[in-house]
């Protein structure tokens, strides 16, 4: 394809990304269309996009995973680009196939090179082949239960179980000896069917005490590619990134820049074109093993942006364009220090555990290097149907501990109520001794809360007082109102009934 | 206006007067003078001597959850004058109910009816938001109900296990 301005972007996605990718469309002057469920009706990103179309029924298999009904809206539409955002359809080779059938720019890598590193063993073998070091373990999916246990056996333990479609943590296992395989096995294969439609694992040897860096690259049709640096991703939930920042506190010039080197060497080998991400596990002593490839834009991409001062989804847009990247590697440093927190719906005190509903009412935090990647709104829905990723808090400063320090200020400007979120683990750890002093690993967050928590001095006082007046004006207000007047809450109808026994 | 407040396991008795804004509330017998302006739905600026809070409520059965800078306390209250008490704390023993935190898919019972289980074991792994999670039991002791079925689909609050 030549090189040509897209006249209109469809993004095929919601949420916090979709709202990401129409404000860069909206940048760049391009009219931007969105899609939804009907349980996204009244979402963010159907808002801000100059058009929206209904595309089915809640559950994502009938709505953002319909390759079909997407391209008839980029059709009826005139979009003549998609952007599949991160998840759904973003490594789906069928996708990028259907479109590239279609006429229509995927705004991503070509359909073969997602298949390549999407199927993990073989974007194993192509990374040995490109002489990088992988992880110790199969290079070949397994489907039987005795290809797995002998596999194991041939590895050791303890080992990661993984699966060979896998991605975002779904199907991984951690699995400490060989009692536990068993039991292991059918949990991640029952979570890959589900997640990737594909049950195949492979295995891995678990790393002691590793570090997850990944190192973000973007290359051109034309041949050229470089890399952003890297970020440090080892704050981990259930194998799922909840903090990364970048500089990685841990990685030293020299090892930034041969894995970089790594990551341009693989782009190279399978002639990559658009964003893309390498993850690598660093152990102790600072060896790198390439993980896996990301062939799509990272929901992390922000604190890249921050400190290159680059724009990753109009870079995205532009190379998709057919126009060669306008930077080169020389061009390309680290300024400063950025972090992301991962504002979930979900329940820190309660494992994680998913927390939707409303949100009742939100209180946004900014002033200066603070950065909020939002796709809720206060009175909106958390819907049951899709990740609880609400919204990404960035912070950026000179230094790192000036980072955390506006990171810190930010999460207590950041108020959601209705719903529980992500925010207060946010505040533990950001005063946690191991963090500020850089030094984790993955298993950051359970040892956190293998610990108690410091004993502080709550302002109960404030927190009786707020409550009592809130009662007692609720009260008062239920009196002034007209009968009939819907109040819902319970003090509103014991003022009401009060009311109605002359009780004033 | 009295009320009966219970946080933290404490109890307290609360009395409050004023109006427009300006309020004396009275914790246990000492006064806190209150300079308060509601800022937004279910945010409140509070005043007290000099100092500035900014306060999130969140109303919940029997009370609220108060969301101030960096912690959030639930404060349960009850009407001092209709002579209702604050809920009684929970018992230490019975029989502990585990239930569903969101509407999801069961897509594994771990445990049988009868069997002896540690706190914190694995009871059943529901399937919610794209995830899988392992839901534990709240106590250790014997499995008496497992009333539900793998693969059934279940709205949030649904008992799930009962261990006593």
């Amino acid at each position: 394809m030549a090189e040509a301005s897209f006249k209109k972007i469809l993004v095929a996605n919601r949420g916090e990304i979709a709202v990401r990718v129409i404000r860069a469309c909206q940048e760049l002057g391009i009219p931007t269309v969105a899609v939804y469920s009907e349980a996204d009706r009244p979402a963010l990103h159907v808002r801000r996009a100059s058009e929206a179309y209904l595309l089915g029924p809640a559950p994502s298999s009938e709505s953002y995973l319909r390759i079909d009904r997407i391209l008839d809206v980029a059709r009826r539409s005139g979009a003549d680009a998609i952007h599949p955002g991160y998840g759904f359809l973003a490594e789906n080779p069928a996708f990028a196939r259907a479109c590239e059938e279609a006429g229509i720019a995927f705004i991503g890598p070509r359909a073969d090179t997602i298949a390549l590193m999407g199927e993990k063993t073989s974007a194993r073998r192509v990374a040995v082949e490109a002489g990088i070091p992988v992880v110790p373990g199969s290079l070949e999916p397994l489907a039987g239960a005795e290809a797995i246990r002998r596999e194991a056996e041939r590895i050791g333990f303890p080992l990661m179980l993984k699966a060979a479609s896998g991605g975002g943590g779904k199907g991984l296992r951690l699995v400490a000896r060989p009692d536990d395989l068993e039991a292991a096995v059918a949990r991640g294969r029952s979570e890959a069917e589900s997640a990737f439609g594909d049950d195949s694992v492979y295995l891995e040897k678990a790393i002691d005490g590793p570090r997850h860096v990944e190192i973000q690259v973007l290359a051109d049709r034309h041949g050229n590619a470089v890399h952003l640096f890297e970020r440090e991703c080892s704050i981990q939930r259930r194998h799922q990134k909840i903090i990364e920042e970048s500089p990685s506190p841990f990685v030293t010039p020299e090892l930034r820049e041969r894995m970089g080197a790594l990551a341009v060497a693989l782009v190279r080998k399978v002639g990559y074109e658009n964003a893309g991400t390498l993850e690598f596990l660093v152990d102790a002593d600072r060896n790198p093993y390439f993980l896996e490839m990301n062939t799509r834009l990272q929901v992390e991409h922000p604190v890249t942006e921050m400190v290159t001062g680059q724009d990753i989804v109009k870079l995205q847009i532009h190379v998709a364009e057919g126009r060669p990247l306008p930077l080169r590697q020389e061009d390309l440093r680290q300024r400063g220090h950025a972090i992301e927190c991962r504002v979930y719906a979900e329940d820190p005190e309660r494992g994680f555990l998913p927390s939707p509903g409303r949100i009742t009412a939100l209180r946004l935090p900014g002033g200066p290097g603070v950065r909020d990647d939002s796709g809720v709104y206060a009175g909106c829905e958390v819907p049951i149907h899709y990740d609880p990723l609400i919204s990404k808090l960035v912070a950026y400063g000179s230094s790192r501990q000036d980072a955390i320090r506006r990171m810190t200020r930010a999460v207590a400007e950041y108020k959601v109520l209705g719903i529980k979120t992500t925010l207060p683990f946010f505040e533990r750890v950001l005063r946690h001794p191991a963090f500020l002093a850089g030094e984790f690993d993955t298993s950051f967050v359970e040892k956190v809360f293998a610990e108690a928590d410091r004993e502080r001095a709550r302002p109960i006082d404030v927190a009786v007082a707020a409550a009592a007046l809130r009662a007692f004006r609720d009260r008062q207000a239920a009196r002034l109102a007209p009968a009939g007047d819907g109040g819902t809450s319970a003090w509103w109808r014991a003022g009401l009934e009060d009311l109605h026994r002359g009780r004033l | 206006m009295r009320f009966d407040a219970t946080v933290e396991g404490r109890s307290l008795r609360v009395e409050v007067r004023g109006k427009d804004g300006r309020y004396t509330v009275t914790i246990d017998g000492r006064p806190v003078d209150v300079d308060l302006e509601e800022t937004g739905r279910d945010f409140v600026s509070l005043l007290i001597d000099g100092r500035s809070y900014e306060v999130g409520l969140e109303a919940r059965d029997g009370g609220y959850t108060v969301v101030l800078a960096d912690d959030a306390v639930h404060v349960d209250l009850a009407d001092a004058s209709r002579g209702a008490a604050a809920p009684p704390p929970k018992p230490a023993s019975g029989p502990a109910r585990l239930t569903a935190p969101m509407p999801g898919r069961l897509v594994r019972v771990l445990v049988e009816a009868g069997q002896q289980v540690a706190a914190g074991q694995g009871l059943v792994v529901m399937e919610a938001m794209k995830m899988e999670n392992e839901l534990r039991s709240p106590r250790a002791g014997r499995v008496r109900e497992i009333p539900v079925r793998e693969g059934q689909v279940v709205e949030a609050g649904a008992l799930l296990a009962l261990v006593e």
